[in-house]
């Protein structure tokens, strides 16, 4: 049997990738999880495996050239295979069943509609099964085949169009500016980690209605606890930084107000709460911001976390992040108190529905009422942007309130 | 027991419906298991149906081309019917076809097993043979055990005499007098087989008209052909019962509106409707719903009740038909495999394979009055063409309803021989939206029988040039 290996989805933003390397050609024989081909995108340099057991009988790209998810790569002839290679392609492919269910089950709302369009429809029956398995209501599109019939066509039209709706790419162009008129210039090109990151955040700020609450936490006792817990540590060889405390206190927070810990369904009916609880972190790279997801932070001790952030920052500057790395958060930290700054309004990651901005620390005086005095005390400035979609401002302003409190109190850090 | 065995898909059946669910699941990925109860795959269809019955009819067929040879001055002398050589004929394309399924079962690695299968529970079911029970274990199933004969309540059981479509197409011998007792496509099929064999047959109908369903002005051809092949063709009359005589015959009494009559045959064949299979199936030990006819309820992902089982062709109801189970069976093995498949088909044809042949797909106008839909018709006689008068068949006809307002091709019915291929290119029509235009503006090569599918078209939007309609005429 021949299969046909096709680019698989490379994750969150990444739509092409140029391929780097390939390592083999027409007629050898690869084994399954053996590398088919190094692909680089800006944002990671990824190896992509062989799903089977088999002799390569055509190689249909070429180094350096670009590929986009779903283009085929390669046919590869599998050979016959033994009982347990079958029951592990029965595995896999249940595996792929299971996602291709859960695609199906997203779509449910849909379904009734489509399944059968009713013979109001004009349209031939490859255009009807074309319209089901795009997942398109055909009474929503106008033929503009001979009398009104609606053909494949209008169907890839169609995509093209609500793809054109979603992207923002239908704006008019814009003219070009003649700089040097007024001195001396130079073209920088924007990475692809640029151009993705600038597509979406644009995207975010113009469908979220953001709101930002700026507040500050004493974090003087914490501070010190970190310190202890520092120096412990570097005997281990971990670095002990305060990032992870802030992302346990958030989750801390999260649970209480699980508002916060949701998304908006496609239809913008329904709160998607999730019980579990992953967060971004903005990374600052050369080639421009990435947000790897740090797993069950909830479940996590300040020392595996901070063995992890290292880890997926380092990760993260080489481009060696897999792309699932780059998905599944729940709510979002970006730090900026290592370089400066008293407040910022930070963008929403969607589909999040808030944003940690964390700013630099600093020596206050603040007044002691009990010693009636003022004491030096070290403060940590915040600020949290939400979808004002999903909360409310009493809600935002408490959970502020909820985190600098959760920030003052170190037992909460004790493990 | 032995051991339990897990498939991803099992389908329960290997008739048409059954042996394409499995076949496009396993093309799909899936590791598949079919069961039939027979040791011969391929179903009522392939077995005791549709290609016996086909290979008979071709006999009968050819039998009346020839004796109306005589009458244009060719003669043959009277045919000589070798009834063990006709049954060897028909065996061998059965069993040809059968080992074709088994070949290409194996081809893809779809196993297959005999026995008699039942469930246990959603996601099990056990087959019970000679060899002994073995449980499968099932992710996903398809059901496509098909139908059997309904039989009339009081016969005389076990009586050979009686006859089913299954054993008639065993073709034991040829009856001196046959009684077929149902004038539908069945009854009709096979009597025509053993008239044209050597035996006297009578046909008695409960309802008023011969192929109820079908447009009576299409089935009305036939209808004169038979009731000069049949011996006798009684409508809007009923069998009340049937007793065995000292002899060989069989004594029927026959009631209609002028009293009841008393007949003597030597066989009778009972082809007054099929009953899905689903009693055997033990349908109690899973969520599976049937309705009032025992049908099992399917939506249009032919999903039944309970999710991760399927049911496709006879036992998934009307109409009982092998295009129609094919094209079921192919949607569950889709749906079932993951994809975003549906049954979509706007009209499913059907077919009488007498001679002539009656066929009919979509509205007819049987429907179109009870239902009150709108349509206009366009009718071509074949006695204006040259091909049917050549092939015997100016009693044919071609019909075609359209939509008044679109125009487009809503239902057609056809009598003549080849029939059931011309009907096609109606089911094309409807599939693809066609109207008036289409359909005639399509050159269609001449002299054929095909072309009327045109000409009854532009008899409708009057452009037609082979007759003269003086009241019509389109630019």
């Amino acid at each position: 049997m021949i299969k046909e290996i096709v680019l698989p989805d490379l994750g969150e933003g990444i739509e092409s990738a140029t391929i780097s390397e390939v390592p083999l050609s027409a007629g050898e024989h690869v084994k399954k999880d053996d590398v088919l081909l190094v692909l680089e995108s800006d944002k990671a340099s990824m190896e992509i495996p062989s799903d089977y057991d088999g002799k390569i009988t055509e190689v249909l790209v070429e180094e350096g050239k670009d590929v986009v998810t779903g283009e085929p790569l390669f046919k590869i002839e599998i050979q016959d295979s033994t009982k347990e290679e079958i029951e592990e392609e029965t595995k896999k492919e249940d595996k792929t069943k299971e996602q291709t269910e859960v695609k199906v089950e997203s779509k449910a709302v849909f379904e009734p509609n489509i399944a059968r369009v009713g013979d109001d429809v004009f349209a031939s029956p490859g255009v009807r099964r074309l319209a089901r398995e795009l997942g398109i209501d055909l009474r929503l599109i106008k033929g503009t085949g001979a009398k009104g019939r609606t053909t494949k066509e209008d169907l890839h039209s169609y995509i093209r169009i609500k793809m054109q709706e979603g992207s923002g790419l239908s704006k008019p162009p814009k003219k070009p500016i003649d700089f040097s008129q007024w001195g001396d210039i130079e073209y920088q090109k924007l990475t692809k980690v640029n151009k993705i990151t600038g597509s979406r955040l644009q995207e975010a700020w113009q469908d979220i209605p953001h709101v930002t609450q700026h507040n500050s936490a004493d974090i003087t006792d914490l501070n010190d606890y970190r310190k202890k817990l520092k120096s412990e540590a570097e005997k281990e060889g971990i670095k002990i930084t305060f990032l992870p405390f802030l992302m346990k206190a958030s989750v801390l927070v999260l649970k209480e107000m699980i508002r916060f810990n949701s998304s908006l369904d496609e239809n913008e009916e329904n709160l998607i709460i999730k019980k579990y609880f992953h967060l971004g972190v903005a990374v600052d790279t050369p080639s421009g911001l990435m947000v790897p997801c740090v797993r069950d932070v909830d479940k996590k001790t300040i020392k595996e976390l901070s063995e992890e952030l290292a880890d997926i920052s380092q990760r993260a500057r080489d481009k060696k992040l897999r792309p699932d790395e780059l998905k599944g958060s729940t709510f979002t930290i970006s730090s900026l108190g290592g370089i400066g700054g008293t407040a910022f309004s930070p963008i929403v990651n969607p589909p999040e529905v808030a944003i940690l901005g964390v700013s630099k620390s600093e020596w206050k005086p603040v007044f002691d009422k009990n010693k009636k005095e003022f004491v030096p005390r070290f403060i940590m400035p915040f600020s949290l942007s939400y979808d004002h979609r999903v909360i409310d401002g009493a809600s935002g302003a408490a959970f502020v309130e909820r985190l600098s409190q959760t920030l003052e109190n170190i037992d909460q850090f004790k493990e | 027991m032995s051991k339990t065995e897990l498939v991803d898909i099992v389908v329960i059946g290997s008739g048409p419906g059954g042996y394409a669910a499995a076949f496009r699941a396993a093309d799909l990925g899936q590791k598949v298991l079919m069961i039939d109860r027979d040791s011969d795959l391929g179903g009522v269809c392939l077995n005791r149906g549709c290609i016996p019955s086909k290979a008979l009819l071709h006999i009968s067929k050819v039998m009346s081309e020839a004796s109306h040879l005589s009458t244009i001055g060719v003669s043959f002398s009277e045919p000589q019917i070798e009834l063990d050589v006709v049954r060897d004929y028909k065996n061998k394309i059965v069993s040809r076809l059968s080992s074709g399924i088994s070949q290409l079962a194996n081809a893809r690695k779809v196993k297959t097993i005999h026995g008699d299968a039942s469930f246990i529970s959603n996601n099990e079911l056990v087959v019970k043979s000679e060899s002994g029970d073995q449980t499968i274990a099932f992710k996903k199933c398809i059901i496509a055990v098909g139908s059997s004969s309904a039989m009339l309540p009081g016969l005389p059981e076990g009586n050979p005499s009686i006859l089913t479509s299954k054993t008639a197409l065993d073709l034991k011998d040829i009856p001196k007098n046959l009684l077929v007792v149902g004038g539908g496509v069945i009854g009709l099929e096979l009597g025509q087989v053993y008239a044209s064999l050597g035996s006297e047959v009578s046909v008695v109908e409960f309802l008023p008209s011969l192929i109820p369903g079908a447009d009576q002005d299409i089935v009305k051809p036939l209808q004169r052909r038979l009731s000069k092949q049949f011996k006798s063709i009684m409508l809007s009359s009923k069998v009340v019962a049937v007793k065995e005589t000292e002899g060989a015959d069989l004594s029927v009494s026959i009631e209609s509106k002028d009293g009841t009559e008393e007949l003597r045959f030597e066989k009778i064949l009972i082809s007054i409707g099929r009953n899905p299979n689903t009693k055997q199936l033990n349908l109690g030990s899973t969520g599976i719903e049937v309705d009032d006819n025992n049908f099992i309820i399917v939506d249009e992902y032919q999903k039944t009740t309970v999710d991760n089982i399927f049911a496709i062709g006879d036992v998934a109801g009307n109409p009982m038909l092998a295009h129609k189970a094919t094209h079921e069976g192919k949607v569950a093995a889709e749906v079932a495999s993951g994809h975003p498949a549906a049954m979509d088909a706007r009209v499913i044809p059907s077919v009488v394979y007498t001679h002539p042949e009656v066929a009919w797909v979509g509205l007819t106008e049987l429907e179109a009055e009870e239902q009150g839909i709108p349509y206009e018709k366009g009718e071509f006689p074949w006695a204006a063409s040259g091909k049917a008068m050549i092939l015997d068949a100016s009693q044919g006809k071609t019909k075609i309803l359209f939509d008044p307002e679109t125009k487009r091709v809503i239902g057609a019915a056809i009598v003549g021989p080849a029939a059931g291929d011309l009907i096609s290119e109606a089911c094309l029509a409807i599939e693809m939206g066609s109207d008036a235009e289409d359909v005639g503006l399509t050159i269609h090569p001449h002299p054929t029988l095909g072309e009327t599918f045109a000409a009854a078209s532009e008899m409708y939007t009057g452009t037609i040039t082979d007759l003269y309609v003086p009241q019509k005429r389109g630019k």
